[in-house]
This record gives structure tokens, C-alpha cells and sequence, in this order.
């Protein structure tokens, strides 16, 4: 503890075979303090946050932990230090009760891991009791013994955080922490991150979300391509200048909408609802048009894009395609009428994620590839996929590489990509660069771009407001389920759009 | 969710917003529902023909019960730890039929006591291969243990003999006959409650302290649930891997024995084949065969639900060749009715 700080790296560095992913980073970590790792993806932020957790030994440098130093930590050794990683899927056991995801942690490092030990309930229950109370939440015997699988995220989330305090944690690490949240859940996140600083606590957050590291404060640790290229506080650097360092080039804000819709109306929606979820939904949109659509997310505009997509049968109104009214039961029916759609959740609802990009890339026209007897054409559908690889600018040059051993950016440009395969003459992007590094954001909204001047139709949801200013034609804006605005995209701003979001009843949030 | 905690839940005293609705209880412990059907069919069949309730068929019903419950419980641990084990059969007939024949040709003096203890470490070690072997090759444990099956099976027929041992070692005759109690039946004859009987409910107290009171229990849900998660959370999978398998093991071993008591005979062809009943008196009882679900309460529930349809039907004058029948229909009922359970009702917002 000569010098105070808790944790210190010291010139580390990480090969993996002859991939060097760290190469010489140093970065000083104090108690109470928020920390915000950016950087694009693949820029050694992950690896980086493995050798703190202990996952990875460093090949070089040193780890310098209240004041001891070390080659490497072990996992244990990490957690005994009071270092705890949130990882995106939070790390928690859906089948185990809120309690026992609080507070077996607790139980097993103090047993140094050995399994074959009676278990201490009440310590457990009080454990946990105390710890739920800290992230905000009310320790109710029906919370406590409800599964974790059956909470919300938002709920889940602060269980995560509450195991973080059981185990007297001094740094707490979360991964993209933000990235499915609602606007109202970040607001209580942020809220309970800053009661974790007052604990003094540090926290590092690995984040695409600048916005939110403006507001949380603290200090910025920025890495490219293996290195931290600059560590000072987020309050120093503007916008420009954090995406300039993140990315090694200027990004531009300018819009990414420069063609204009065709006369040709693809969609018409009218007086369409579903059940409680939005009513009496009414738009159009034409060939070659980018539009938008937001709101807060109980909104209704999520229900939207799956009514779209075939997913929720409207209970009233109806769709017209190119003049056609249309009835979609399943997605089988959309898909049909030439309506794509990329879900929000690529992970679980739109990738094999085990599988080939070539794989992921024809399953939408497996039937056109059939050749005689019903074998399905492989060479006719490596060449649909290489032509799609390459108009998505993926860049790797290998079709048979599993999905899951792409990032974020590029696994979403498959999931995207795939679409191109059966010409749609409607797309509707749910989030398309939700959980997307800003590098990959680039060459995404590119592709949305190409593919509206191919006249295909595009709707965009999303709250990501700078993507949907930059992109779109027209953006319209939900609330309580109903469509309260149409705003020109061109002319409009963020401001004027969390408006309409909000809504003059609704409490501001 | 344990039993032990939801019980705890429900004696603590509660704000009215602490109620669960009997849809979550439900939901919660599934085993309830295996438990009333079990109570309402031993109702119907009570009435329809009270001879049901006669010492003699109940005892019958629980002698029955013991060699599948033992099983069960081993079943269930692996369940419970995201596995699945076809081989317990052929360890418990290995072990039982080598036991026999050493106790018979080399030691046939061994108390009975010493007997049961080799058939427990004998078969825990046979498991302990199944774990090593899933833990170490990274098959799913469905094709290790069709393949140990085969192998213990295999090495039981091809080595150690193939001929039905009729004479028992006294010791072995006298386990098995053994009487905690005997009835006076209505027409005269007198029934014993074995001593073995006992057994069973010794083990499954055994077992819901394991799976409730001990960090191994909690683990062997926690891998079952995610066993990366569990992993990267500490808990060793390897320790949890050999443990539930070695656990299984040892209970086949002993239910071998207990076979081999009661039937007053050693028959190497025994046993195998009665995987799949053993693994749908598991699922009766809630667990999932995905892993990470299910309670002792529940597999005790499922073996009795299952002995009980067994030997039941007969007696209300359904053929027993309707067994299967009837088994079939209650897995498939309560198939759906854990996937509904997945599915949470609809929570709409209160605004």
C-alpha cells in the first residue's frame, strides 16, 4: 500500500500465438473511482480485463495489487483482492434463488473452492439480506427466494452488482453493462454505480456508450490496438476527440443519408394495433426510403417492428405490401411477402452462432439452392455467400470461420447480410448497432445506405438517436403506443426528438 | 429453488405483497403436482377397490419401490448437474453379480455390513469412470454412458459369468428376509415389512441433505444450470462431474445388492433395461432433463407415482398391458406442464 493505489499494471503485455494483443500497457486503478475502458473492437480491452480477473497470464510486466506485485493472478487470487467481473450475461445461475446467486460466493472463496462443505443458510440469507438492500432493492422473501431466470434484466443486473458487494468487492468491472437496458434502467444503474463509488469502490466500465461515461464522470482509459493510447478524465476529451483516439481517423458525424426514396410505396400501414402493446398505427413508406422509428422502450416501437416482422399478429388494422393488403401470422408469412427482419438480440435470435458464415448467410435461401434430389448446392451457395461477405465488407476472408469467432460489428454485418440474399423489398433493422464498436457502426450504416439506393425499403428501430439523425428520412417517434410525431431527419435534433419521447404527461426522466 | 428455503419462506411472517399465488407455487415446486396426482390416484384406486389399502399391497408397492428410488436419487444428482446416465443399471449388475460370486467362491464368511459397503464403493467407482470420462473427453455423458454401459455390461458377461447364482450366501438370504414388522393380512397370511425397507428413506434423507445443506449440493445445481457460469463463479466442474456420477454409482451399487437380497438370486441379464422407467420416474418428479431443476421431494414422488401406476391397475380392473400406456400419457402431461411452467403468464404492465 506504500503508494496508495490499489491496482497497478506495469508494461503488460499478452501474445496469443503471434496475435500480440497487449503491448505494453500501464494503467493505475484507485478505489472510488469510475473508470471508462474504450476502444474499438479488438483492441485488447477484453484481454485486458482478463488478466486483471485472472482469466489470462500476461506474457511480460507486472501486476502490482495493494502494493504486492505479480506475474500473473489466479482467479482466486483476483477475487480474494476484491475484484469482481460483471460479464455481459452477468455470470448468474438462473436456477439458483437470489440469495444463493448473492451470497454462495461468499461461502466458496472462504472454502477456497473445496465443494464438500456444509452450507451456512443463515449466513447466506444475511449475506444476501444486506447486500440486496445496498443495490436498491426491497429484500422481500419473495425476491430473495425467486429464481434468477425469472427476473427482469434490469432486477437481474443489481443481483449481479449485490454478488459484487456480498464478496466486499473494491473493483468492480462490467462489461457493456448498458447495452439492453431501458432508458429508466441506465438512469438507476448510473444512479447505483455512484453508490458504489461512495463505498469506495472502484468501477471500470467497458462501454461503446459515451454518453453515459459523460454522465457517470471519472476517469477515460482508452485502447488502441493493444495499447492505451491516453488515460485522463472523460471530462477533458470531447466526442470528436474520444472517437478520434479510439479509432485513429476522424469520424465524421455528417449524415450518411445522402439518396433519396423512389415514388414507389412499398409498405402501408393502417390503423394497426396489437392488443395493449400500440394502437392505431399509421404510416407508409416508400422504395428506397430510410425511416425511423423511436420512443422509450415500453413504448410500443419494439411491438412494432415484430408486428412487422411476423412475429405478433395485429389484432386490428392491416398491412399493404406494394399495394397488397397482407396478413402475417408467422415470420414464414413475412418472409414470404419479401419483409426482413434483424432482431435486436443477434445473439440468441438471429445467428448459429456455432455455424459457418457461409451457413449463417444462405439459410433464407437453402430452398432456391436445392439442386436435383433435394441436395442443396454448395457451390452456388459459397459464391451467394462470398458475394454477400463482400458487399458487407466483412472483413475476413474466410467463409467457413464460425460466427461466435467474429466481434460484435462484424457478426452483425452477417446477421444484416444474410437479407441480401433474397432481395427483400422491406428491411426492418431492430438496433443494428446495438452492442457495435463505432469502427463497425461505420461500415454498418454504409450498408444500410447500399441498400436502400438498391430500393429496398428500411426501417430503423432504435434509441440510438445520433444513428437514426444520421441515416434516416423520416424518423417517427412513439409513446404509450401511439405515434405522436413525424419529424424530417435532416432538420430535426436529439433534443427535439426526446421531446416527443417523453411526452408532455410523462414525467421527465 | 430448494425445499428447505421455500419452506423458511413460507414460515417467515409475510407483507401481504409476499404471497406467492398457487400459480407460482406451482411454478416453483413442480413436485406438488406429481405429489397430488400420486395422492388422487391412490384416492380413486382406494375406492374403487380397497384391498389397495391391504398391508400386503402397499408393502408389495414398497418393496418395489426401494431398488428403482435408489436409482432414482443417483439419477436424479446427474439430472440436476445438466447430465443424463444410462449406465447405472449395468454398474449395479456388475457389481451385484461379481459381489455374489466373490462372497459365494472366496469369502463366505464377509458380514453383511462389509458386503453392502464393497457394493457401494464398488459401484461409486465404476460411476467415478463415467465422470472422469465425461469431464475429461467432452462427450455428452448420454454417449459415455451408452458406451460404459455396454463396457460394464460387456466385461460383466464376457468375464465374470453368465450363469443365474441361486444359492445365496446365508448372509445375503438373511438381509433379505430380514422383517421389520410383520401384518396379519385379512385372509390370514402374514406379510413382512423387510428391514431393507428402511433403506431407502435413510437415503433419501441422505440426499436432500447433500443437495440442500452442503456447498456440493448447491454447486451440482449451479452446473446444471450454466456450467460455464458455475466455472468462471469457482465451482470445480471436475469435483462436481466425478461426484454426481460416483454418487449414482453408489447408489446402483447398493440397489444391486438390495436387488440380489430380495430376489434371493443373482441374475447377471438383471436390471438392464430398466434405464428409461427409472429416467421417467426422474422427470415425474420435476427435474428437467436440461439440468438444474428438480428436488429429492419430487424423484420420491415421480418413483412412487410410477411404482403405484405399476401395480395399480390391476387392481381397478385395467390390464396391466395398459401400463405403458398410462406411464406414457403422464410424461407427455407432464412434459407440457413444466414447458408452460418456462413460460411466465404474461406480465403486463400495472400503469
Amino acid at each position: 500500500m506504500s503508494d496508495g493505489h490499489f491496482l497497478e499494471l506495469r508494461g503488460i503485455h499478452k501474445r496469443f500465438g503471434g496475435v500480440h494483443a497487449l503491448r505494453g500497457v500501464d494503467v493505475t486503478i484507485d478505489t472510488g473511482v469510475a473508470y471508462h475502458l474504450l476502444g474499438e473492437n479488438g483492441c485488447g480491452k477484453s484481454t485486458f480485463i482478463k488478466i486483471i480477473s485472472g482469466a489470462h497470464a500476461p506474457s511480460e510486466g507486472e501486476i502490482v495489487l495493494d502494493g504486492q506485485a505479480h506475474g500473473e493472478l489466479s482467479p482466486i487470487q483476483s477475487l480474494e483482492a476484491g475484484i469482481e467481473t460483471v460479464y455481459q450475461d452477468l455470470s448468474l445461475l438462473p436456477n439458483l434463488s437470489v440469495v444463493e446467486n448473492v451470497a454462495l460466493g461468499d461461502q466458496l472463496v472462504s472454502g477456497n473452492g473445496r465443494l464438500m462443505r456444509l452450507l451456512n443458510r443463515r449466513r447466506l440469507r444475511e449475506t444476501a439480506r444486506e447486500a440486496i438492500r445496498n443495490v436498491g432493492l426491497e429484500p422481500t422473501a419473495k425476491l430473495l427466494g425467486t429464481m434468477v431466470g425469472d427476473l427482469p434484466l434490469a432486477i437481474r443486473q443489481r443481483v449481479a452488482i449485490a454478488r459484487a458487494i456480498a464478496a466486499d468487492a473494491r473493483l468492480v468491472i462490467m462489461d457493456e453493462p448498458t447495452t439492453s437496458l431501458t432508458r429508466h434502467e441506465v438512469d438507476a444503474l448510473i444512479e447505483l454505480v455512484g453508490k458504489l463509488l461512495e463505498r469506495d469502490v472502484a468501477v471500470l466500465f467497458v462501454t461503446h456508450k459515451l454518453e453515459e461515461c459523460y454522465r457517470i464522470g471519472g476517469q477515460a482509459i482508452i485502447f488502441r490496438d493493444g495499447e492505451c493510447i491516453s488515460q485522463g478524465p472523460i471530462a477533458d476529451y470531447s466526442r470528436a476527440e474520444l472517437s478520434h483516439l479510439m479509432t485513429g481517423r476522424e469520424l465524421d458525424t455528417m449524415r450518411y443519408r445522402k439518396g433519396t426514396p423512389q415514388a414507389e410505396e412499398v409498405l402501408r400501414v393502417e390503423g394497426a394495433s396489437s392488443g395493449a402493446a400500440f394502437e392505431d398505427v399509421a404510416f407508409s413508406l416508400k422504395a428506397g426510403e430510410v425511416l425511423g422509428i423511436t420512443g422509450l422502450s415500453d413504448s410500443g416501437r419494439n411491438e412494432v417492428a415484430l408486428a412487422l416482422a411476423g412475429h405478433q399478429p395485429l389484432s386490428a388494422g392491416h398491412f399493404e405490401i406494394s399495394g397488397a393488403r397482407v396478413h402475417l401470422d408467422s415470420p414464414a408469412d413475412a418472409i414470404a411477402r419479401g419483409m426482413g427482419y434483424v432482431p435486436e438480440d443477434r445473439l440468441s435470435e438471429g445467428l448459429f452462432l456455432q455455424k459457418s458464415i457461409y451457413q449463417n448467410e444462405v439459410t433464407l435461401i437453402l430452398d432456391r439452392l436445392r439442386g436435383r434430389g433435394g441436395i442443396v448446392d454448395k457451390r452456388k451457395g459459397r459464391e451467394a455467400a462470398s458475394k454477400i461477405s463482400e458487399a458487407m465488407n466483412l472483413n475476413t476472408g474466410n467463409i467457413d470461420l464460425p460466427v461466435s469467432a467474429l466481434s460484435g460489428g462484424n457478426q452483425q454485418r452477417v446477421l444484416i447480410g444474410r437479407w441480401l440474399s433474397i432481395e427483400p423489398k422491406l428491411l426492418v433493422l431492430h438496433g443494428p448497432t446495438v452492442g457495435v464498436d463505432v469502427g463497425s457502426k461505420d461500415t454498418i450504416y454504409r450498408a444500410i445506405q447500399a441498400m436502400a439506393e438498391r430500393g429496398i425499403g428500411l426501417i430503423i428501430v432504435s434509441d440510438d438517436l445520433p444513428e437514426l439523425l444520421q441515416n434516416c428520412d423520416r424518423i417517427l417517434v412513439m409513446n404509450r403506443g401511439r405515434l405522436v410525431d413525424e419529424l424530417d431527419a435532416a432538420t430535426t435534433d436529439e433534443n427535439r426528438i426526446y421531446q416527443s419521447m417523453l411526452g408532455s404527461a410523462n414525467e421527465a426522466a | 429453488m430448494t425445499m428447505v428455503q421455500e419452506m423458511n419462506d413460507r414460515s417467515t411472517p409475510k407483507r401481504p405483497e409476499d404471497k406467492l399465488t398457487i400459480w407460482e407455487t406451482l411454478r416453483r415446486r413442480p413436485e406438488m403436482v406429481t405429489l397430488t396426482i400420486l395422492v388422487v390416484i391412490c384416492v380413486a384406486v382406494s375406492i374403487i377397490n380397497p384391498n389397495f389399502l391391504q398391508p400386503g399391497s402397499l408393502i408389495d408397492m414398497g418393496r418395489a419401490s426401494v431398488v428403482t428410488g435408489l436409482f432414482a436419487l443417483g439419477v436424479f444428482a446427474i439430472l440436476a448437474a445438466g447430465g443424463i446416465d444410462v449406465s447405472f443399471t449395468a454398474i449395479a449388475a456388475l457389481t451385484m453379480y461379481s459381489l455374489t460370486k466373490f462372497v459365494i467362491t472366496v469369502a463366505p464368511d464377509l458380514p453383511m455390513a462389509a458386503i453392502i459397503a464393497i457394493a457401494v464403493v464398488a459401484g461409486a467407482l465404476l460411476g467415478a469412470v463415467n465422470g472422469l470420462l465425461v469431464h475429461g473427453l467432452r462427450v455428452p455423458s448420454l454417449i459415455v454412458t451408452i458406451g460404459t454401459q455396454y463396457l460394464f455390461r460387456g466385461i460383466l458377461l464376457a468375464f465374470v459369468g453368465t450363469v443365474w447364482l441361486m444359492e445365496l450366501p446365508p448372509q445375503m438370504t438373511a438381509f433379505g428376509k430380514a422383517a421389520l414388522y410383520q401384518f396379519q393380512g385379512a385372509n390370514g397370511v402374514t406379510v413382512d415389512l423387510p428391514a431393507y425397507f428402511l433403506i431407502f428413506p435413510v437415503v433419501v434423507g441422505l440426499a436432500w441433505f447433500l443437495f440442500d445443506r452442503t456447498l456440493m449440493g448447491r454447486a451440482i445445481f449451479a452446473t446444471g444450470g450454466n456450467p460455464e457460469v458455475a466455472a468462471r463463479l469457482g465451482y470445480g466442474q471436475r469435483v462436481v462431474h466425478v461426484f454426481v456420477f460416483a454418487f449414482a454409482g453408489a447408489l446402483a451399487g447398493l440397489a444391486g445388492i438390495i436387488h440380489v437380497s430380495a430376489t434371493r438370486m443373482a441374475n447377471p441379464f438383471d436390471l438392464v433395461g430398466t434405464e428409461i422407467e427409472v429416467i421417467a420416474a426422474v422427470v415425474l418428479g420435476g427435474a428437467r432433463i436440461t439440468g438444474g431443476t428438480g428436488s429429492v421431494l419430487g424423484t420420491v414422488a415421480g418413483v412412487l407415482l410410477i411404482t403405484v401406476v405399476s401395480n395399480t391397475l390391476v387392481l381397478v380392473g385395467i390390464p396391466s398391458t395398459w401400463q405403458r400406456l398410462v406411464v406414457g400419457a403422464f410424461i407427455l402431461l407432464a412434459a407440457a406442464f413444466f414447458v408452460r411452467r418456462k413460460q411466465k403468464p404474461k406480465q403486463r404492465k400495472a400503469e
